[in-house]
């Protein structure tokens, strides 16, 4: 009779996931009108099956390997059965006078969400609604800025989308209280995908202040790949915190695309608290002069978790000033990857670029690599980039214990210092006050 | 108060005291003087005790304690402040959250409860005050971006707050200039009464100018090799430290 060796398993093992794939999209575009939209999701799709997921031989993936994910099947509409309260009860800043949009394994979930901005001509939908009643403003954006080409994981994503926000400020106006995106997997019974994409669009000389948070409940695993299209029109203002809390076997890629026109002022804050691999692939573009870009994170793994950040910031026109800072706290046997990337173009004169990664190990088990890049076409420019990776110092530390404050309590209070030049990017002090209790816990 | 008796240490391997005795008695000021290299900021790092310096013989009693076989933070809650020679800065740490910290970890290592934030504020000012610190420094990061003579007030500052038995200044005016010099003197001379005893080492006479010691010491090659009065000091200001030398190796 006919046997499978152990080596031709492991191959089946590992495409596992692209024909779970494949088998859903065939079963999608059965069903699926013929429209614009449904071609550009069958482009994606091609692209997916062309090159696939992407493996540690690809540059931007070395440390990073997605076996654990390609390897297992996972199913992306699957209803939540654990009760609403209880879901929600692992989701943070609730109390926080907010626009909520809830999805749940990457559906909307209108009754568990609630929008108060009273401004009518602010949209604050979802992306599944957006395509018929705003089809003018998707048309126009939807798919402009995060490529496909080459990027496995983003025509996936393309392809195969469950939902998500649509966030529309016109000229000028204000969104008064934040818009809270929350994401939660619920892997109860079985393992789950979630596809969630967000298009931002910013008008004029307006302004947003968005948050993204993920949550995971249930202990089968969880798969997030999630992708934000952001779009910054002149004089635009938007502060974007992205929080990532997802614990247990969860597994999360995010690509983000801010596109910003001129004048345009983004700060934008990734704190990532937990979650077993975590790859946040963050690009701006600017797209004109004076803009200012702020990339701030801060990781925390521990355990055996992963976190990834791939930045990506692209000065393209003359003027322009962006400013980052990563920081990692290490602990156990995590693995943190940083790699920033600022590409000053050749007509970016007078470019002020500045990128610091800095990390410290509590553990002599956790590992840092970290790359922090910067390629200049243009001659007349400041930039400076920087990475440091190490223990807390003793110096600070027996200065304190010197006082007589004893060394676990030196010890908070030094990380906290550490954190603190991330904490004070964030703009919402319930948030804030959050990442403090988090720190505390963690610890 | 503290009696320091034979004690010997090395730093990677390398021995730096070499029978070192000591007597230090309630509301004393004792100076330690010499040459560069005599071990007087080993004698301080031991005292306060960081971790590098290994104690290979001897013995330190402070008020009754063995103070060797206590953490740096104990000794600092029985009683001992070392004012640092370089004050280092925490960015990210306030001054006042630090002091409010370190203060009540001694209430509570003396069993008391936490100081009320009104009194702590009150003591702030007082102290404040006292050391002519000034008020914006307080709300800023520890020493984070003080100039010398801000970061040395605040060594003074800080050892005003916790009020200890036995102050140690570790070459407190290296780098500062003269007006800094007097302020921190005079602050340290508030600091002066019955109880509290103060160690004050240092390199230069002119510091013994603004704080007068009971007692000068000269360290060489780990050892205390002359003991005098204030006079002292005035004699190695205008003979150097060579006749001293001569006199130890002519002696050997």
């Amino acid at each position: 009779m006919f046997r499978i060796s152990l080596f031709e398993f492991r191959i089946y093992r590992e495409i596992m996931l692209v024909e779970n794939i494949k088998a859903e999209f065939n079963l999608y575009k059965n069903q699926a009108e013929k429209s614009d939209f449904f071609l550009k999701r069958e482009q994606a799709f091609a692209e997916f099956e062309k090159v696939g997921f992407p493996t540690t031989k690809n540059e931007e993936w070395k440390y990073t390997n997605l076996k654990n994910i390609t390897n297992q099947s996972f199913q992306s509409t699957c209803e939540s059965t654990i009760e609403t309260e209880l879901m929600l009860s692992h989701a943070f800043l609730k109390d926080l006078t907010a626009n909520k949009l809830v999805f749940v394994n990457g559906t909307f979930r209108s009754e568990l969400s609630t929008i108060i901005e009273t401004n009518e001509s602010i949209v604050i939908s979802t992306l599944a609604k957006a395509k018929t009643a705003h089809s003018e403003l998707f048309n126009k954006h939807f798919g402009k800025y995060a490529p496909i080409e080459g990027q496995g994981l983003n025509a996936m994503n393309t392809a195969l989308l469950s939902d998500g926000a649509f966030v529309y400020v016109p000229n000028k106006k204000t969104v008064t209280n934040p818009v809270i995106i929350v994401n939660i997997a619920d892997s109860t019974d079985v393992n789950v995908l979630c596809q969630p994409r967000n298009l931002i669009i910013v008008e004029k000389s307006a302004s947003l202040t968005l948050v993204e948070t993920f949550y995971a409940v249930g202990n089968n695993p969880s798969f997030t790949n999630a992708v934000n299209e952001v779009y910054a029109n002149e004089n635009a203002h938007i502060e974007h915190y992205k929080i990532q809390n997802q614990e247990g076997e969860s597994y999360h890629n995010n690509f983000t695309q801010i596109f910003q026109e001129a004048n345009t002022n983004i700060n934008h804050v990734t704190l990532t608290l937990s979650g077993a691999l975590v790859r946040n692939n963050l690009h701006f573009f600017m797209n004109g002069q004076n803009c200012n870009s702020l990339l701030y994170g801060l990781y925390m793994p521990h355990g055996n978790e992963l976190v990834d950040n791939h930045t990506r910031v692209d000065h393209a026109f003359p003027n322009c000033h962006s400013d980052e800072l990563y920081k990692g706290i290490m602990m156990d046997k995590s693995v943190a990857v940083f790699n920033g990337k600022i590409m000053v173009h050749l007509d970016a004169q007078k470019t002020n670029a500045y990128q610091r990664n800095q990390n410290i190990l509590l553990s002599n088990e956790a590992t840092v690599n970290t790359k922090p890049q910067l390629e200049i076409f243009a001659d007349d420019v400041k930039c400076t980039h920087g990475a440091t990776i190490g223990q807390l110092d003793e110096e600070p530390m027996f200065y304190l214990r010197s006082r007589g404050i004893p060394g676990d309590v030196a010890r908070k209070m030094l990380l906290n210092a550490f954190a603190d030049d991330i904490a004070e990017r964030i703009k919402i002090p319930e948030l804030v006050e959050l990442l403090e209790q988090e720190i505390e816990k963690k610890i | 108060m503290l009696s320091i008796k034979n004690l010997k240490a090395e730093i990677e391997g390398k021995k730096i005291l070499n029978g070192l005795n000591l007597e230090v008695k309630a509301g004393e000021v004792h100076a330690i003087m010499g040459p560069n290299g005599a071990g007087k900021s080993t004698l301080s790092a031991v005292l306060a005790g960081r971790a590098d310096y290994e104690v290979t013989e001897g013995t330190v009693d402070f008020d009754g304690k063995d103070l060797l076989e206590l953490s740096p933070e104990d000794r600092a809650r029985e009683g001992v402040f070392l004012a640092f020679q370089y004050p280092i800065e925490i960015p990210g740490v306030s001054n006042t959250n630090f002091l409010k910290t370190a203060i009540n970890e001694k209430r509570k290592y003396q069993g008391l409860e936490p100081m009320e934030a009104t009194d702590f504020l009150k003591m702030m000012r007082e102290k404040m005050e006292l050391v002519e610190m000034d008020k914006s420094l307080t709300s800023r990061s520890l020493n984070e971006g003080f100039s010398g003579g801000e970061k040395k007030r605040n060594e003074i500052f800080q050892m005003a707050m916790l009020e200890p038995k036995l102050g140690i200044l570790d070459e407190t005016d290296s780098g500062l200039d003269i007006d800094a010099l007097r302020l921190v003197s005079e602050g340290v001379n508030k600091l002066r009464n019955k109880e509290r005893s103060f160690i004050v080492i240092t390199h230069y006479q002119r510091l013994l100018d603004y704080i007068v010691p009971d007692f000068v010491h000269v360290l060489y090659k780990g050892r205390i090799v002359k003991s005098g009065d204030a006079s002292l000091a005035k004699e190695l200001e205008e003979k150097g430290y060579d006749w001293i030398k001569q006199e130890v190796e002519a002696n050997s």
